[in-house]
């Protein structure tokens, strides 16, 4: 089972990297957030094995149970329960990568408006200046068209 | 003072930023709201700060929602993360009152209030947060307000720039929180007090888990990036200087601080371990000390080199990024105080110094040096304001920078370090020519040369001179930094603490865990005593104090200088890396498995269920081969 998580993390990652070399900013940012899918599997292959110890097979009697301790009696055995903490770090991390994600595909259409292109080569030849409202120019050329 | 009250630190700045949610029209009540709750925190810090100062562990530790140490969230107050959250409450002040000046309405209406609040109380977790997956959330809090802030004004630059700063910090998230899931794949535990329990045992026994080196090279990775330390440094000088300036003052006073924080935090307490084989914590603690070393050297060269005001003193960011982890990477409680020092008004100085690049600028009506400026005929005072920004930058003896870079390289050379310290001492003096030539190019230089057509229309077009308000701002934090060069006793005490602190990490473990007096092994006890006295004597000898007393002179402080560096107690290391872990408590004979159980740390809160819960969510490591 940590095997095939381990195998689907590599190909994750991969693949994000392979995006996150392109010029194109659209596939950067989807590179971006296969990354954080990546990183999320990876919390779930690092927390140890859903299958309990000694039991070779993937059948549901082998599957550790939640960690809910309602049904159990007190002295259940602790390694039969699946830890939750790795759980809620993924929830907060994909909650996290959720708000970023709308911010970066805001961030690409408002720079596509701006600029008319999302290649990286074309934007860099943006040059590196002061900040246009502090030296006296205005600050939203452009506020009307867009909003 | 209650304990409790350290969570109104990270409380009034998000709360500040709720109520200016619905009043983002209302220019004038959205200033008052922040700043208000900005000098509230700064007050709250301060006397936090003298709380702390007086206590025994010197840390003020409060568990969230009662939830003991290891199994809830602890925020830990003591004299590293205090002067950070001080420094930082006090920048964003002066950021907001010079902000009310020089940002355009249209600008500030878009929620740069709600943002700023809400990067502020990203920042102060990150500063006081003792869990590493809280950080990564203060982080995030942190870097999506700073998202929101770079791209404010939607500058062509700006987008374009913006993207280098918003990819890379997004990468290093993804990073962080693979590294995060192996730690707690590897230790068990994600708690900082706790990693630091479990490290130091299984360096002792040379049981380190495999991977250990790596994961501290992937958290390195993620906070030298929002430092901008050598390799990882590019984006900054491009990203920075295309905000709005008082935007660009906070990210540059605040922002890569928070990196270097967390360096200075977590390396020396968890990473800079001792192994018998000597293999994994010091090859860590190389990388920092060569991270750090060129990072001086290249934000010094690029300070140089760079030919815009604002580019040059992004630069300058760099090189004090530079200062403050290479005295981390010394590892000695001198140095570390030196750099806790040189930090808290690295951040003063920078904000102040890019604040008054924006008056600057708009009386010179553009940012490029070779255009020339002869300001000092026509505004004398904001040359004088500037230039002690600018020493205090380089780092020259009446001013605040001096203090921290002398006991960082007096620890340096007293250890061993000469070469590095050889460069350390060239860079600040290249620091004194990079800033002299800032300021005889806009100060003492010749008239402007005629304005190229698009400057007129600039000049023209210009709706908001300089303000009172800009130039209150920039008071404010000079004043701040004179009275810290000035009067370094008490700054100097508190970041001497933090030296002891962060490098005994016996006495942080002690205090968020909360290790009761008859508890079986009790290392951590027996070191307390000794290190309260290694505190008086640092406190002393660590940082050149100021002379008690009613009027006290600059001068005098110089003279405890010719004093042999050798601290008492901790005798130079003859080998050129230091062992931070020196005092580490004894091999605890019965640590068969890493869930050691802790029958002092269970959860004070309704035990007869709780402490069943509580010994589950560490469970599962049996089956791990």
């Amino acid at each position: 089972m940590t095997f095939v998580l381990s195998v689907c993390v590599a190909v994750c990652f991969g693949v994000s990297v392979y995006l996150l070399l392109g010029t194109d900013l659209k596939g950067v940012a989807m590179g971006v957030f296969l990354l954080g899918h990546a990183a999320n599997l990876s919390i779930i292959a690092m927390s140890g094995s859903p299958v309990l110890p000694h039991q070779g097979a993937l059948n549901p009697t082998h599957i550790k149970a939640a960690p809910i301790l309602g049904d159990h009696p007190p002295t259940v055995a602790l390694a039969s329960l699946a830890d939750p903490l790795p759980q809620a770090l993924i929830l907060t991390a994909i909650v996290i990568g959720f708000a970023v994600m709308g911010f970066l595909l805001t961030l690409l259409i408002i720079t596509n408006r701006s600029a008319g292109t999302l290649v990286v080569d074309h934007l860099a030849d943006e040059p590196v200046t002061a900040c246009r409202a502090d030296i006296g120019a205005d600050p939203f050329p452009s506020a009307g068209a867009s909003s | 003072m209650n304990s409790s009250f350290t969570v109104l630190l990270v409380i009034i700045p998000a709360a500040a930023g709720l109520i200016c949610v619905p009043l983002v029209n209302r220019l004038r009540a959205c200033r008052v709201v922040g700043v208000l709750g900005f000098g509230l925190n700064l007050g709250l810090a301060l006397s936090l700060l003298a709380t702390c100062q007086q206590s025994d562990g010197g840390a003020i530790v409060s568990q969230m929602g009662g939830w003991s140490a290891p199994y809830g969230i602890s925020l830990v107050f003591d004299a590293l993360s205090g002067l950070m959250v001080a420094a930082a409450s006090l920048v964003a002040l002066a950021c907001l009152i010079h902000a009310a000046g020089s940002l355009p309405d249209a600008s500030e209406r878009r929620y740069f209030h709600p943002l700023v609040n809400f990067m502020m109380a990203g920042v102060i977790l990150s500063f006081l947060t003792g869990d590493l997956f809280n950080l990564f959330v203060a982080f995030e809090i942190m870097l999506m307000a700073s998202y929101g802030l770079l791209v404010l004004g939607r500058g062509k630059a700006q987008l374009a720039q913006a993207y280098k700063y918003v990819l890379l910090n997004l990468v290093a998230s993804s990073v962080f929180v693979i590294a995060a899931g192996m730690i707690y794949g590897l230790l068990g535990t994600l708690n900082l007090a706790d990693m630091a329990r479990l490290t130091t045992e299984l360096a002792a026994r040379d049981a380190l888990p495999a991977g250990f080196t790596s994961v501290g090279v992937l958290l390195l990775f993620v906070f030298t990036l929002k430092a901008g330390v050598f390799p990882l440094w590019f984006w900054l000088p491009d990203t920075y200087p295309t905000c709005p300036i008082a935007i660009t003052a906070l990210f540059g006073g605040v922002l890569t601080k928070v990196g270097a924080y967390a360096v200075a935090r977590i390396f020396p307490l968890v990473f800079f371990v001792e192994t018998p084989a000597g293999d994994a914590g010091p090859v860590l603690q190389q990388i920092v000390l060569i991270g750090a070393v060129l990072t001086m050297a290249v934000g010094v060269l690029g300070a140089l080199a760079f030919r815009t005001l604002r580019r040059s003193l992004a630069m300058f960011i760099i090189v004090g990024v530079g200062y403050a982890l290479y005295g981390v990477a010394i590892g000695e409680p001198g140095s570390i105080g030196g750099s806790v020092f040189y930090m808290a008004q690295s951040m003063l100085v920078m904000a102040a110094a890019f604040l008054a690049c924006g008056l600057i600028e708009s009386h010179l009506h553009g940012d490029d040096l070779r255009d020339g400026g002869a300001l000092q005929k026509t505004h004398p005072w904001l040359g004088v304001l500037f230039l002690i920004g600018l020493l205090s930058i380089a780092g020259l003896p009446p001013t605040s920078g001096f203090y921290g870079k002398f006991a960082i390289i007096r620890d340096a050379l007293g250890v061993g370090f000469t070469w590095t310290a050889i460069i350390a001492i060239g860079v600040g003096a290249l620091s004194i020519l990079a800033v002299l030539r800032i300021w005889c190019d806009t100060f003492w230089g010749p008239d402007p040369t005629p304005a190229p057509r698009d400057r007129a229309a600039r000049a023209a077009a210009l709706a908001r001179p300089p303000s009172e308000s800009g130039y209150a701002a920039v008071v404010l934090l000079i004043v701040s930094s004179l009275g810290i060069g000035f009067l370094p006793q008490r700054v100097s005490e508190l970041a001497s603490m933090a030296g002891e602190q962060v490098t005994h990490p016996d006495l942080y473990i002690a205090a968020v865990l909360g290790t009761p007096p008859g508890s079986p092994p009790s290392a951590a006890n027996d070191q307390a005593p000794r290190s309260k006295n290694q505190t008086r004597d640092a406190a002393g000898s660590a940082l050149p104090p100021a002379p008690p007393g009613p009027k006290p002179e600059p001068t005098p402080a110089f003279e405890p200088m010719p004093e042999p560096p050798a601290t008492p107690t901790r005798p130079p290391a003859p080998e050129p890396t230091p062992d931070p872990l020196e005092p580490a408590p004894p091999v605890r004979p019965a640590a068969p498995e890493f869930h050691v159980s802790r029958p002092h740390a269970a959860p004070t809160r309704a035990a007869s269920s709780d402490s069943r819960l509580s010994s589950i969510t560490r469970p599962a490591r049996e089956d791990r081969p």
